[in-house]
This record gives structure tokens, sequence and C-alpha cells, in this order.
């Protein structure tokens, strides 16, 4: 099967400046992804590729098999949400809904009427609160039926009223067009709550990747003693380390159960766990998704 | 995208109908006074242009009478401009400054096949609205064509087919300007600069040679003579082909002064002639022709960059 979005290597510059550098990536099809990542991490930049707006700087990738520029038919089997849902302003909502109708050969007005229920189809598009320009897109990019979807910051601006209204709908929508999603976010909460897997990105890598629950089940937070440390029995890798008066906390990968009784194990938060990969220190390691940096295994 | 083009450009569209209502009842108005002075003053009896005693009074009093009006005729040279830069420039610009492209070509219409419908369809509106207002020009001008002719770039500018041709040029590089320079401004200004660069270029340097010009040799102090052609040049040459300059046609008319002759009769008596190069009146259309041509395929060519560059550079 090919996979929904699959990145080599891929690359784009801005001028002088890396977007997204050296980022390998397969989501397959019919994944729920979060892609995640601070300010200027790229994710808007890998979006933006994949849905042809950008042109790779190096690499190359594939969207459903196809590569966005050369065939732009596919972007008719992608729904791509841009930041701050930027619809025609001087147009009414029934006008913005005729446009996305007339621009795409697949259209379900069934399902986009159900979700503009609350709007009134003659009120003009700037008018709108962001939280219900933000569904209006939704629900044309849901009307597309789309394969692939992809959402860059849908809850930037809305607030948690809006926020979790979004999420009904879009999982509503999902649960009938079972499309790949990704959704790009710093909102780490929501994250959670929709997606099965997850990609954290930063300074244009990719630091991470994986099932939601399995990176939950290979992590591990260790509270102790401070010591020097040393190799522990079951820690594959300590990502980050962190010490308070005389507490030490470690956030490791394990391989197998911590039994060392003078190590406290608790589970760790996604939230936790992906700021642990993007924190300074762990950003300064050259190749941190590959190596385990030797000098912390004692 | 013929809807959606409709629905977004339907405002300017009727802007510019409406322009062109104000226009048609403007000339209408005017024209009353203007057709009733013709016939009054039996102008077509002086037609064509001919040495009919007192037809030079009868047009100079007509001319001094009109004139500036035709001068304001003249000035809506500037319209094919507007197209360029109210309906060209924003096209692509203001879906840059807005962000409104990254809704627009992620759709199941290719951002290629956007912008060929929407040029398309844009052109041709703009060659209608430019269209008509060449023929409303023309129907205005007939007393001046009939006795000025319609070759000299005043009235060659503002009738026939180079109208729809200069307004499509104007479109066309709105366009492209809006796709380089993505603000609706600076396209705005750009599109003017070069608009009004290619049109003296042409003016100056390519329209004089689309045909090798006309000479005629007549006597200095001949008048009235290829009143309807588009004269280039009128130079004064001496008995021995030489071209005379003016402070030696000046040192020649001081001497007659001085010698109590008419100095238009001196300077005949000198051998001298006037030798006249012209484009005749006759080439009206072939040259209306090749103009249009001309700015036609420059529109074509700029549209074919702009539909090439918008798949090959995307946002």
């Amino acid at each position: 099967m090919t996979p929904a979005l699959s990145a080599w290597n891929l690359g784009k510059r801005f001028h002088r400046v890396w977007g997204l550098r050296h980022c390998t990536l397969t989501i397959p099809e019919g994944a729920i992804v979060g892609l995640v990542g601070p300010n200027a991490a790229g994710k808007s930049a890998l979006l933006a590729l994949a849905a042809g707006l950008l042109a790779p700087t190096e690499g190359s990738l594939a969207v459903l098999g196809r590569d966005p520029l050369a065939e732009p038919a596919v972007l008719a089997e992608v729904g791509f949400l841009p930041q701050g849902a930027p619809l025609y302003r001087s147009f009414t909502v029934s006008q913005a809904t005729e446009f996305a109708r007339r621009t795409n050969p697949r259209w379900d007005a069934e399902i986009v009427a159900g979700m503009l229920e609350r709007l009134s189809p003659h009120t003009k598009v700037g008018t709108l609160s962001t939280g219900d320009r933000t569904q209006l897109a939704l629900a044309l990019v849901l009307g597309k039926w789309p394969r692939l979807l992809l959402l860059d910051e849908p809850f930037a601006g809305l607030d948690p009223f809006a926020c979790r209204e979004f999420l009904q709908l879009l999982m509503e929508g999902v649960a009938l067009i079972s499309p790949t999603v990704v959704i790009a976010s710093h909102v780490m909460a929501d994250i959670e709550r929709v997606c099965d897997g997850v990609v954290l990105l930063a300074e244009g890598r990719v630091r991470l990747e994986g099932q939601v629950e399995s990176l939950l089940e290979s992590h591990r937070v260790l509270l102790g003693p401070r010591r020097p440390i040393g190799a522990i029995r079951g820690v594959r890798e300590i990502v980050r380390e962190r010490h308070s008066g005389r507490q030490l906390t470690l956030l490791v990968e394990v391989d197998g159960p911590v039994l060392d009784p003078s190590w406290v194990v608790e589970r760790v938060s996604l939230e936790e766990l992906l700021l642990a990969y993007i924190s300074p220190d762990r950003l300064r390691t050259p190749k941190p998704s590959e190596g385990i940096p030797l000098q912390w295994h004692g | 995208m013929a809807w959606v083009t409709w629905q977004q450009h339907r405002a300017q569209l009727f802007v510019g109908v409406s322009l062109l209502a104000a226009l048609a009842v403007a000339a209408i108005g005017t024209h009353i006074p203007i057709a009733a002075a013709y016939s009054h003053e039996a102008l077509p009896y002086c037609l064509p242009p001919s040495e009919r005693a007192g037809c030079d009074l009868l047009v100079a009093r007509f001319q001094e009478e009109f004139g500036s009006w035709a001068t304001v005729v003249r000035g809506l040279a500037v319209l094919p401009a507007l197209a360029g830069l109210f309906v060209g420039a924003p096209l692509l610009a203001r879906e840059f400054e807005h962000g409104t492209y990254r809704v627009a070509w992620t759709q199941g219409v290719t951002r290629r096949g956007w912008l060929l419908s929407k040029s398309a369809l844009l052109a041709l509106a703009t060659i209608v609205v430019a269209g008509l207002t060449s023929l409303l020009v023309m129907w205005w001008r007939e007393p001046f064509d009939a006795l000025e002719g319609r070759m000299a770039p005043s009235a060659f500018d503002v009738e026939g087919l180079v109208v729809p041709a200069y307004a499509v040029f104007a479109l066309a590089v709105g366009v492209l300007a809006g796709l380089v320079l993505r603000r609706t401004v600076a396209a705005m200004t750009a599109t003017l600069v070069v608009f009004v660069a290619v049109r003296v270029l042409v003016l100056v340097f390519l329209r004089p040679r689309f045909m090798t010009a006309r000479h005629q040799t007549v006597l200095p102090s001949a008048t009235g003579a290829r009143s309807t052609e588009w004269v280039l040049s009128d130079t004064l040459v001496d008995a021995g082909g030489k071209q005379v300059s003016a402070p030696r046609e000046n040192l020649a008319i001081l001497h007659a002064h001085q010698a109590s002759v008419d100095p238009q009769t001196y300077v005949d008596s000198l051998g001298w002639k006037r030798i006249v190069s012209y484009q005749p009146a006759g080439r009206f259309w072939t040259f209306q022709l090749l103009e249009a041509g001309l700015f036609f395929s420059l529109a074509l060519a700029i549209t074919a960059v702009a539909v090439w560059l918008v798949r090959r550079t995307p946002a």
C-alpha cells in the first residue's frame, strides 16, 4: 500500500535559513498523526510542501504516491487547511461553499451542509469569528472527501470552547471519511486526544516519530537522590536529566523494566516526553534521532 | 472557474461598464455642438482637405473652438492602463497579500488551470469594454478624423483595434507583475512603468518603421499639404540638398525682413525645398492591424510566461 505521505531527506531553504532539513518520514494510509514542535520547527513548511505550495530545495516527497508539484491533480484528493483559514473574505458562506464545490471534481454537499448548519449562508466570511471561519474551512476541505487531510495549526486563535467544537466536527468527519490525517500543532494536549501517531519536529529536523502508545510505553521518568549516573539496567537512553536540590529526575527510554530500587519509576505524559526531546541541550547533539550519546552511558 | 471569476471580478466589471456609460454620456453631450458646428460651417464642403478658398479659415475656426476637446479625448490613451493597474496587478498580488492562494491553489483545479481560465475570461471582458470605448471614440472623432486624419498618434492611439490590444497587454503585464512582486502597490507601479515604456518605445521607434515612409518635396511656403497624414519629419533643404539649420533659416528670414521682401517668397526664391516624410492616411488599418497584432502577441507571450511561472515557482 502506498503511504499517504512519504518524505526522503526533504529540505526547504528560505533565503539562507533552512525551514526544514533532512526530513525523512512515512505516514501510512489511515493514520492520524500529530505533527508537533515549537514555532519555526518546519511544521508549516512540511505541510506546504505536501500541498504543493512549496518546492523542495532538496530531497523528495510523495503525496498519495505522487509528486504534488509534477502532478497537481493529486490535490483534488488532499484537503489542506492552511493556518488562519484564509478564505476569501468578501465571499459569503454560501459563496465560499460554492467556490469549493466548483473547484473540486468530488464534492459531498451533504456533509458540508451538515457541518454548516449553525452558520447563516449569507454571512460574509470576513465577519465570521475565527472559530466559525475555521469550521467553515474544515467543512470545505471535508467536502472534497479527501484521502489525506492536512491541518496546519487549526487550533490557533480558537478559544477552548471553539477548539472542542472543532475537534468534535473533525472527529465526526474523520469517522465518516476515514482519511489519513496530519495535524500540525503546538497544542500537545489536543494532539494526544485525537492522534494515534506523532512526529516531533524541531529546528527543521525530525526528532521523534512513532505511535503515541508505544512511545509512552517505552519512556519512563526516574526519580532518585542526586548522584553520578552510570549505566542503569533497563535504560536504553537518557533523554533528559534534571536536578533540583538533592533530587535527580531522569526521563529515559527503556528497553526493559527498571528494577533498581533506588529509583522511583513513573509513567510519562506525552507533553513532557515531547518537551524533553526538544529541550535545548538535546537539540545541540548532532543527530539525536539516530545517535545515542555515549558519554551518557558512563 | 467562470463562476469563480464572475463572483470575484463582477465589481470590477461593473466599474468598467459604469466608466464606459459615463464616457458615453459625455461623448453624446459634447458631440451635439460639434456636429452642429461641423454641418453649420459647411466643413464637409472642404473635404477632402483642399485648397478651396476660405477652407483654411473655416477649419482653423473649427479647430480653435473644439481642438481642446479633442486634446481631452487624446488623454483617453491612459484608459487601457487601468485594466492592468486595477484588474491585472491585484489578481495574484492580492492572493499573496491575503494568503488566500493557499486555499485557492490547493483545490482540484490546478493553479495553472486557475490562472489560465481567469486570464482568458478577464481578457475577454477587457477586450469587450475597451473595444466599445474605441468605437465610442471613433464615432465622436468622426469630424476631426475627416479634417485632420487619424494616422497621427493623437487619433491613432485612441481608435480602432489598438485600444483593446493595449488594454489586454496592460492586463497581462499586471498579472505577471503581481506574480513576481506579490505586492499590489508594487505590482501596480511596475505595470504602469512597463506599460508606458513599451507604448513609448513602440510609438517612437517601431510604428514609424512599420512600412517605409513616403517622401514629398514641396515649396517651403506650401501649406495645408499632408494634413491628414502622419508627418514624421519636415526638413528644409537648400538647393544643393543640404539640410538648412535653424540659425541659417532665421538668418534668411532676417535678410528678407531687412530687404522688405515676404520671407516665404524669399525662401522659395532661394531654391530651398521642404522634404516631408510621412505615413499616408490610407495605411491606417494596416498600421492598426500591425500594432494591435504586436500588443496582442506581447500579451499572449507575457501570459504564457505567467502561467509557466505560476506552476514552476510555487508560493
